[in-house]
């Protein structure tokens, strides 16, 4: 609380000296043209009073609750509590929270003898780094204010070098994220492979991740082949979603760029777009409550006993609908992008509409089309609430779509949610999954945005 | 002889191979046609479908009572104003942290960045973590939010985190489309009177581009308010039946509530999560609504 007015106080300091700054400036004006305007600056003084005292706080806030820690500890009550360190840390989590006024009593009578020494040592840590950062925002201000600026001064230069250090920052962001997706499931992964070899992970044909609550229970070690998982997922994502979604996607898109009027353009592609707008659980629920019953029954009618309410075939054809504007929008462009001299050329040699669209543009659309449908298996292979909702739960080895099957996004959900103990082989097989997942879908992006690329500067 | 008289029958315009050729173009050409219309029909009647179950599901639950109450073990009291408020504020924390990241970093990417190897890279992560499966960036939540910096479980902020991190890319290609949009000639003009390049940037292309950042911005936010898988991975599935009053307190979203309803096994909440699901479509139709009179309002053409 206190280094919330610590830094309030920092604020007040680097908006009087930014102020004095601006009137020093101004007065400046009188004397000729001045290199940078005053509110430049009236910046420069503000980012310069700012950043250091702010990084300073800033590395003193974890510090200060390690620093609580250690007095509270050293404190005769934190003396008598037990050594065994787990339950140690629970106390203590207890009475910082009692401290605080979150919980009115801790589970541990100990707590709440503790929490009057947090709150001092809370107190005397936050006074000496708040009066700290201060004295520091104090003494840069005078430093300041001392060097008196003439008006070649050039403040403008100095706020725009930080101007572009923030923009490399937030560009920065990007590469940090995918850092840390790849070193995340990396870590998390190794430490699975650890308990479970790599070739049992990657080979394996059952799944069974139940692991026993005893270790001397029999088959307490569970299964961890991730075949059938990867089966479902492309049963699912690349076959009969894909049989859906690429001949409706690519035929409303040769529709609508090649037949409609613009009128009516403008209304189905707003239209389209909206079912790819549409939340991925509304078609998960969708999916479960109406389409599932039906394929079922499409199953029993024709003869096939073992049809399941959690059939392939449900979660496949609704997630095909999802991806047909994605596909028509990628195919769309494709079409869009070969020179019109191509399409003129064959409608003066005498070609119909449709002998054109067949023999030349899809042709010479063709590798952005397949580019487009890579991404779109990319996309469905990682979609996730449609076939948790979907899909069912057993880990099949079956090319029947009636059959129920399970995917890599269902078990990653599965796995982590409910009970979690972050140890368990159970915890991180998801995380192993999740790599994989990572990296199949990274290569499909990549050859893709690739074989995009390359077909567009084809015809540039 | 006799071959160059059949082919003088295959090619006489009113012969009857000649005609029969014809009329089997034409018929292919008609049904050529006819799928296109059909491809395009099974997509909106399936759409229609869609909307016409939900709302003949879910009407009769969409009572004021239901817009007020949150989470409830009876479906008789069960209503979506938790998870609204829930919604609202993890959309708040994205927001805050997606737009200006995901400007800023498009800035530097159009206007400042030269071509180098670093500018390559930023490049592609960007374009790749645009299509990583949503679940992914669940996992990097869990794994570095929670495990490693501890922040709250299934709390608004890290909610929020998760989701700014996978709707910045989105953000700054939104970006980089409508700031290369501006005509160089607005640039040239404004360097021509003595404007630094950050003043040309911040003065004169950003505002330009800005409804076309807002659109992309708006279509990005309507993602992350439908989004449900990342958000299950961080813990946002509790049942919570008290509203969340901070970005730091146990909250759950829309989707996920949905997501929680449709597995109760007692009938009535068929209805409930009907109903939530028209709410959500409500906001979702509101965002693309806004953003579609933004593009045209604004849009110009230069």
């Amino acid at each position: 609380m206190t280094l919330g007015i610590a830094f309030i106080g920092i604020l007040l300091i680097a908006l009087a000296v930014g102020g004095i700054s601006y009137s020093q400036a101004s007065r400046l004006r009188g004397g000729g043209r001045l290199h940078s305007l005053p509110a430049y600056h009236a910046l420069h003084a503000l980012i310069w009073v700012l950043v250091p005292t702010l990084l300073v706080l800033a590395a003193w806030a974890p510090m200060q609750s390690r620093l609580v820690d250690q007095a509270v500890l050293s404190s005769p009550e934190g003396q008598a509590l037990p050594d065994f360190e787990m339950q140690r840390d629970t106390i203590l989590s207890e009475a910082r929270q009692i401290a605080h006024q979150e919980i009115a009593a801790g589970f541990n009578p100990e707590s709440t003898a503790l929490a009057p020494r947090v709150l001092e040592a809370e107190q005397r840590y936050a006074g000496i780094g708040g009066i700290a950062a201060i004295l520091i925002a104090l003494g840069t201000a005078g430093i300041l204010l001392l060097r008196r600026r003439g008006r070649e001064f050039r403040a403008r230069t100095s706020v725009e070098l930080w101007m572009k250090g923030l923009l490399i920052a937030a560009s920065l962001i990007a590469i940090f994220t995918t850092l840390g997706i790849v070193l995340s499931l990396l870590f998390e992964s190794l430490r699975f492979f650890r308990l479970v070899p790599i070739s049992d992970f990657l080979f394996g044909l059952s799944w069974s991740p139940q692991v026993a609550i005893r270790a001397d229970q029999a088959g307490s070690s569970g299964a961890f082949g991730s075949i059938p998982l990867f089966w479902g997922t492309i049963l699912i994502g690349a076959i009969i979603a894909m049989i859906v979604a690429i001949p409706l996607g690519l035929m409303s898109a040769i529709y609508l760029t090649q037949y409609a009027a613009p009128r009516v353009r403008s209304v189905i592609k707003p239209l389209l777009e909206i079912l790819a707008g549409v939340p991925t659980v509304v078609y998960g629920y969708f999916a479960a409550l109406t389409v599932a019953p039906w394929v079922r029954q499409l199953g029993i009618s024709l003869g096939i006993e073992s049809a399941s309410s959690e059939s392939a075939l449900a979660a496949g054809l609704v997630m095909g609908i999802m991806i047909i504007p994605f596909v028509s929008s990628m195919a769309d462009d494709s079409i869009a992008a070969v020179p019109s001299a191509m399409r003129d050329g064959s409608f003066a040699l005498g070609a119909t509409r449709s002998e054109t669209i067949r023999k030349v543009l899809l042709p010479a659309a063709l590798p952005g089309v397949v580019g487009g449908v890579l991404l779109a298996v990319s996309r469905a292979i990682g979609e996730t609430m449609i076939v948790v909702m979907a899909a069912g739960l057993s880990a099949n080895l079956t090319a029947n779509p009636f059959e129920s099957v399970t995917t890599v996004t269902v078990q990653i959900v599965q796995l982590l949610t409910g009970d979690q103990e972050f140890d368990s082989a159970k915890t991180l097989a998801a995380f192993a999954l999740g790599l994989v997942l990572f990296l199949i879908t990274l290569v499909l992006n990549l050859i893709a945005l690739n074989v995009v690329r390359r077909y567009r500067e084809a015809y540039e | 002889m006799n071959s160059a008289a059949a082919d003088a029958a295959i090619t006489r315009w009113t012969g009857d191979a000649m005609q029969s050729r014809l009329r089997k173009r034409y018929r292919s050409e008609r049904l050529f046609k006819l799928l296109g219309l059909a491809a395009v029909g099974v997509s909106l009647a399936f759409l229609a479908f869609l909307l016409g179950t939900m709302l003949w599901k879910g009407m009769g639950g969409l009572t004021t009572d239901f817009l007020r109450m949150s989470d409830s073990t009876d479906p008789e009291l069960a209503g979506v104003w938790g998870a609204l408020k829930g919604s609202f504020l993890t959309i708040l924390v994205t927001m805050a942290l997606a737009f200006p990241v995901g400007v800023l970093s498009a800035i530097y990417l159009e206007e400042f960045a030269t071509r180098n190897r670093w500018t390559d890279i930023i490049e592609v992560s960007i374009n790749n973590l645009a299509a990583v499966p949503s679940i992914i960036f669940g996992l990097l939540g869990l794994a570095v939010f929670l495990n490693f910096m501890h922040l709250p479980r299934s709390a608004p902020l890290v909610g929020g985190l998760t989701l700014a991190l996978m709707t910045m890319p989105v953000i700054v290609i939104a970006g980089r489309n409508a700031i290369t949009s501006v005509p160089p000639s607005i640039r040239e003009a404004a360097l021509g009177v003595g404007a630094s390049k950050m003043q040309v940037v911040f003065h004169h292309v950003l505002p330009l581009a800005l409804p076309g950042i807002l659109t992309g911005t708006i279509i990005g936010m309507a993602r992350a308010l439908g989004e449900t898988a990342p958000l299950l991975m961080i813990g946002m599935r509790a049942f919570i039946a008290v509203p969340p009053s901070g970005i730091t307190e146990p909250a759950t979203v829309l989707p996920v509530q949905i997501f929680l309803w449709s597995d109760e096994v007692d009938r009535a909440f068929v209805e409930k999560t009907s109903a939530a699901i028209i709410v959500l479509l409500v906001f979702m139709l509101l965002m693309n609504a806004l953003a579609i009179y933004l593009r045209n309002r604004f849009e110009q053409r230069w």
